[in-house]
């Protein structure tokens, strides 16, 4: 599904360079749950933003499904993003103004293709989280964990190939965190590829391997269980 | 871009727009006044032209009138008591020279005279008239007779009653033949004029008795001087230059050198018209520069207000891009909200225009006011422009975030 080959990136800042990663290679299977455990300073925000594709590396190949993404320009890499890739955040960037339902819908804005069974999917996947009994809701108006819910329907509506979260718990309660932590090994039984960086190894352990990292490169791989 | 997706940016635009009603209004406000102020002039322009249309068709295109006095309007006030310079032989030697080209006649008019029928009292206007009068004003005789060359050499006392003076005097009679006092003067209706009903300034035009010029002259209000000639100039002829003969020889009758002003003044239909809508300029150019002042200042409001949401929004902007919105997505969805705003400041706008429009009429009747759905095209076409001139900065510089930055 992934494969990172010698990924390197440098910042180039008032004619200063600060190289972050180091030369990242590894790989994610399909259908695999895999963390990336990075203490923070280490690179894994720019490593995250490049496996998002919000960002590009400076040297080094890409390949998400066989396609090298270092190849695709921006309208391609929104598509790619908007059809294969799900984010979640760790401050859930919802939107205040729409309910919790469009909140959910938004990504379908930016479709090619709107899905005839959108507002259906999005209820559907909305009581996946639990969240059935508030689609009209205000985001504001929910706690922080619901909000992630409602972030990880959004995540889902496209049924991307992959999802992407990045500290999803970090601004969480460890009774919200461990509700989350079970959607996502929901979402990991239903078949779908998961990706998730974090410092914390409660939340590395729930994977099915860890990637390790330390100064921008690789530091170890682990399989969990 | 298919219509689909495009509307739906549209409506999560307008969306996120009225998110914030106090900013919403604030943003259209200054589109909202300059369009009103549009609105209004466009009303007003719209009005002038009505008015010149209605004295146009009041008056017909072929006629035109000579006034005695001279041209300066500063003199207004005066002329009325001193204008004198208009003779009987000027219209005598009219008609002698230009007799192919115009049909030329003199009336004087007299306001408030005192009217008598047995026991019924009124008072109406006195138009001492020749028989050319009827031809020129387009008046036609409903019954009995008109006004002939006999009873103007004989100095008859005979008249011609509005329809109103019937209403007044002969409740239920038919006045023809019968005898009523002007002025204590005895005249014999001759004939009755056939209804015009009221002109643009709004006057009864059938309010009035006709008697003859001479009669009018010599017996009532004992006068030697013509105010006004009425012309009509024939189909085969030019009324300009017919305007022209007639100021040349009047100029030379009245001895007036070259460069010297004029004693009489010649007033056709188009001089009227362009008369009103000088008059009409400087309220016209002024409300225009207003507006479109109010629509500038409107529109910089507008762009800064868009510029500070953008930078408030960053974080929703570095969200749409992950969630797959190109840079084009993103510019189109502020542009949407720019134009989104100044439409809205429009129909705002040509509502808060129409009070003017519909008020202004019943405070100020003299400024003409007409509606027109003009108003609403104007409005639609310089709020879109206003929207998009405004916007693009803004939206350009949603787009141009990058999505790394925007989500840190």
């Amino acid at each position: 599904m992934i494969e990172l080959i010698g990924i390197k990136k440098t910042y180039f800042t008032e004619g200063k360079e600060t190289p972050v990663l180091f030369g990242i290679d590894f790989k994610i299977e399909e259908g695999e749950y895999v963390a990336i455990m990075a203490p923070s300073g280490t690179g894994k925000s720019t490593l995250l933003n490049i496996l998002g594709t919000l960002d590009k590396p400076t040297e080094g190949k890409y390949l998400f499904k066989n396609r090298d993404l270092t190849e695709l320009n921006d309208d391609q890499l929104s598509q790619l993003r908007n059809k294969s890739i799900g984010f979640v955040f760790q401050l859930f960037n919802l939107l205040n103004r729409v309910s919790v339902l469009d909140n959910v819908l938004l990504p379908l804005l930016y479709a090619h293709n709107y899905p005839k069974d959108a507002k259906e999917r999005a209820i559907n996947l909305l009581n996946m989280v639990g969240l059935s009994e508030r689609i009209h809701f205000k985001p504001n108006a929910l706690s922080g964990g619901q909000q992630q819910r409602v972030a990880i329907a959004r995540a889902l509506i496209n049924e991307p190939d992959v999802l992407l979260a990045d500290e999803p718990t970090g601004n969480l309660d460890s009774k919200s965190s461990e509700e989350i932590l079970n959607i996502f090994d929901e979402i990991h039984r239903q078949g779908r590829t998961l990706v998730v960086v974090t410092h914390e190894l409660d939340v590395a352990k729930r994977a099915q391997r860890v990637i390790t990292m330390r100064d921008g490169k690789v530091f170890k791989e682990e399989k969990v269980k | 871009m298919n219509f689909v997706r495009f509307y739906r940016l549209f409506t999560h635009s307008i969306n996120a727009v009225f998110g914030s009603k106090v900013k919403a209004l604030l943003m259209m406000l200054g589109t909202a006044i300059g369009i009103m102020l549009l609105t209004g002039v466009v009303g007003i322009s719209k009005g002038v032209e009505n008015r010149i249309d209605e004295i146009m068709k009041f008056m017909g295109p072929r006629t035109g009138m000579i006034f005695a006095g001279g041209g300066r309007m500063s003199t207004a006030g005066g002329r009325a008591a001193a204008e004198t310079t208009l003779k009987v032989e000027d219209l005598e030697a009219l008609r002698t020279r230009l007799f192919d080209k115009a049909i030329f006649s003199a009336a004087i008019p007299r306001d408030d005279v005192f009217i008598k029928y047995m026991t019924q009292n009124s008072q109406t206007t006195i138009f001492a008239v020749d028989p050319e009068f009827a031809i020129v004003g387009d008046w036609e005789i409903e019954a009995g007779e008109p006004i002939d060359n006999y009873d103007v050499k004989n100095i008859a006392r005979v008249c011609l009653l509005g329809a109103t003076v019937v209403k007044n005097l002969f409740p239920d009679e038919d006045p023809i033949g019968k005898k009523i006092f002007i002025k204590d003067i005895p005249f014999r209706v001759k004939g009755l004029l056939k209804p015009k009903g009221t002109n643009p300034q709004g006057f009864d035009m059938d309010d009035c008795i006709w008697i003859p010029l001479s009669t009018g002259m010599r017996r009532v209000f004992n006068v030697d001087n013509l105010r006004v000639l009425r012309f009509k100039v024939r189909q085969e002829y030019d009324i300009n230059e017919v305007k022209t003969e007639i100021e040349n020889l009047l100029k030379e009758r009245h001895k007036i050198k070259q460069g010297q002003d004029s004693d009489f003044r010649i007033r056709t239909p188009d001089f009227i018209a362009k008369r009103i809508r000088e008059m009409t300029k400087t309220i016209r150019l002024g409300g225009l520069a207003l507006s479109i002042v109010a629509l500038i200042v409107g529109g910089m409001v507008l762009m800064n207000i868009l510029l500070l949401s953008v930078s408030e929004r960053i974080p929703e902007i570095g969200l749409k891009r992950a969630i797959g919105a190109t840079r084009r997505d993103i510019f189109l969805e502020f542009l949407s909200e720019s134009i989104a705003v100044s439409l809205c400041g429009m129909i705002l706008g040509v509502f808060l225009g129409l009070i003017p429009v519909f008020l202004l009429p019943k405070v100020m009747p003299m400024i003409p006011m007409a509606f027109t759905f003009n108003a609403f095209v104007y409005g639609f076409i310089f709020s879109i422009v206003l929207g998009i001139f405004f916007g693009v900065q803004p939206a350009r510089r949603a787009s141009k975030l990058e999505p790394v930055e925007a989500l840190r």
